[in-house]
């Protein structure tokens, strides 16, 4: 029986290993599928995360995969790093689509991809790795989004609309047509964005103004 | 003690315009980082008391000036910062280092007269860069700046301000209160164990305590008065110092600290306060630190620019946005218990409100509005 590693934290962690047991169920005829679930803290450091990734037994099975399921925090990068960490130990790391996700024909879709319940992606768009899209999001055609954002549930994004690397939007947005959000932003205030968002900007719903970063 | 700031100090418009007028304008006021400024054609705009400034780099040269074209009045900059020459998008009108207009189709379309021509310039405020921190002056005649915040004091923010990244994040928050509850905030340190007790006390234990040789000082200054001018440029250079301030409750131990060059090597709480309205501190040992600019907007409201950065990074590294953002959000609950409070008192004060009963504690406060009303009623100008 082929088993995947589902590793992550909290609330996003459970609801992957609900979401890969459904995926299974679902396959017609169900497939078996042996999931090994570790929990990882994230504030736990690099060197407790590299250890903990390092007692994982069979990651060199025939037919072993991995998921990460992590949330947000900061900027998407403690996904990106424990999944980059996992990458380099040669795992297959395949999306994961959830039942009653529609995806059309076409998209590009690429590893530890998660795409929720009922959330709709339109034809010619591309979902880069690592990327989260919630439950009940819409995704227009020809979208681009790049690795490691998080989409939040509910999120509508217009088509042909560029969403950068590591970029989060929160509950209740909506990006217009043709919009771009820039690299490692956060929008997390409702409404919707008819303006392109320069990359490293925040925009919080506790804030008046947004924060930005500027030099490097 | 009894206080003897009254409570239209913070609630009265008629104050604060004369407040801006005899405290504000003749005063060097923080405007920017270098940093911000390091190409030709950067730029940072601000509102500093109704005047909009901009701070433009020519070729590596800093100048200020006003930012409102002398056309039409539109604002020559819009954006709060950037990269773009002085122009005026209005009507192409644009400006070189002095201020001095170039103006496209002049002779066909606006035919000035010599005399009207030669006043058509921007108005220029004096600029002084101290490290990495850039001031300006509205008065026509500046104080140096040395007379106002003292030879220690610059020498303190420029070699701290010397060690600051060149990556800054940065976000105003909309107080609704008077500044002045703000550096009198700042100057109390009793108040960290109660209104910051699940957030920066946890990490410093600040302890306040009397100065009997403050305490001496002020009743000295309560019963001689303030003195001359020259004695009220020295009292209010004491009201700016910097340097360590608390001892950390455990030494800092983030994974990015080993990506910069550490500000001197001491697990300590640094904070420096320059008077009126800047506040810098290092609250992580010397490893990143914040900087509070409070510019005050009317008698009830108070801007706080608030920009955080680490120090000079050794390396380039994946993370340093992500840094800084988490920096910022930390900052954000410590800084919203302080503008809580301070919401709450303006919405308490009063025209009948009674002065406050201040502790020997804070002796700093009490000689600071000592000086303070003594400027509002003309004993003394700066």
């Amino acid at each position: 029986m082929p088993c995947k590693h589902v590793i992550g934290h909290g609330p996003e962690l459970a609801r992957a290993l609900a979401a890969w047991r459904s995926v299974a169920l679902s396959s017609a005829p169900a497939a078996a599928l042996e999931l090994r679930p570790l929990e990882l803290d994230p504030a736990a450091g690099q060197a407790a995360l590299a250890a903990a990734l390092d007692g994982l037994d069979g990651l060199d099975d025939e037919g072993a995969s991995a998921f990460v399921a992590l949330d947000a925090r900061f900027l998407n990068g403690m996904r990106l790093d424990l999944m980059a960490s996992l990458r380099l130990r040669g795992i297959a790391m395949p999306a994961l689509v959830e039942p009653g996700a529609l995806v059309a024909a076409g998209v590009r879709m690429d590893d530890n991809c998660w795409i929720g319940a009922g959330a709709i992606i339109q034809h010619g768009s591309r979902i880069s790795f690592n990327t989260v899209i919630g439950a009940g999001a819409i995704v227009g055609s020809g979208v681009t989004v790049g690795h490691s954002a998080w989409i939040d549930e509910g999120v509508v994004i217009g088509r042909g609309a560029r969403i950068g690397a590591q970029v989060t939007l929160g509950l209740g947005v909506i990006v217009g047509h043709g919009r771009q959000i820039g690299k490692l932003c956060i929008v997390d205030k409702a409404g919707r964005i008819e303006q392109d968002i320069a990359a490293r900007t925040f925009i919080h719903a506790t804030h008046a103004q947004p924060i930005v970063i500027i030099g490097a | 003690m009894r206080s003897r700031m009254p409570p239209q100090a913070y609630i009265d418009e008629a104050w604060f315009a004369r407040e801006r007028a005899l405290l504000f304008k003749p005063l060097w006021q923080f405007v920017g980082l270098k940093v911000m400024l390091d190409k030709h054609n950067a730029f940072i705009t601000r509102t500093l008391f109704g005047i909009p400034v901009v701070v433009q780099n020519f070729h590596g040269e800093l100048r200020a000036f006003e930012n409102i074209c002398p056309h039409r009045q539109n604002p020559i900059q819009v954006a709060p910062h950037g990269v773009r020459p002085l122009f005026c998008g209005y009507h192409g009108w644009s400006f070189d280092r002095e201020g001095a207009t170039r103006i496209p189709h002049e002779d066909a379309l606006y035919r000035f007269a010599q005399e009207e021509r030669a006043c058509i310039h921007l108005r220029r405020f004096a600029l002084e860069v101290v490290g990495n921190l850039v001031f300006v002056c509205l008065a026509e005649t500046p104080l140096p700046i040395r007379q106002q915040f003292g030879a220690a004091m610059l020498a303190s923010l420029t070699a701290s301000s010397l060690a600051y990244d060149s990556e800054v994040i940065m976000t105003t928050y909309e107080g609704h209160f008077n500044w002045k509850l703000a550096y009198e905030n700042l100057r109390d340190g009793h108040h960290p164990r109660y209104l910051h007790a699940r957030s920066l006390y946890q990490d410093v234990k600040f302890e306040a305590s009397i100065s009997e040789e403050g305490v001496a000082g002020l009743h000295r200054l309560q019963q001689a008065g303030i003195g001359d001018r020259n004695r009220a440029l020295g009292l209010m250079r004491s009201f700016s110092g910097g340097g360590r301030d608390a001892p950390m409750a455990a030494p800092p131990d983030e994974p990015y600290h080993a990506y910069v060059e550490r500000y001197r090597d001491q697990d300590w709480y640094y904070n420096w306060l320059a008077f009126p309205n800047l506040h810098i501190a290092s609250a992580n040992g010397g490893h990143a630190f914040i900087i509070e600019h409070h510019i005050p907007v009317a008698a009830g409201r108070t801007d706080l620019v608030v920009y955080y950065l680490t120090a000079k990074k050794k390396q380039s590294y994946a993370s340093s946005a992500a840094v800084l953002h988490a920096h910022m959000m930390g900052a954000d609950v410590v800084m919203r218990e302080d503008i809580a409070v301070m919401e709450q008192i303006q919405r308490t004060l009063h025209p009948g409100a009674r002065s406050p009963h201040l502790g020997d504690y804070e002796y700093i406060n009490a000689s600071l509005e000592l000086w303070y009303l003594d400027l509002m009623e003309g004993n003394f100008a700066l």
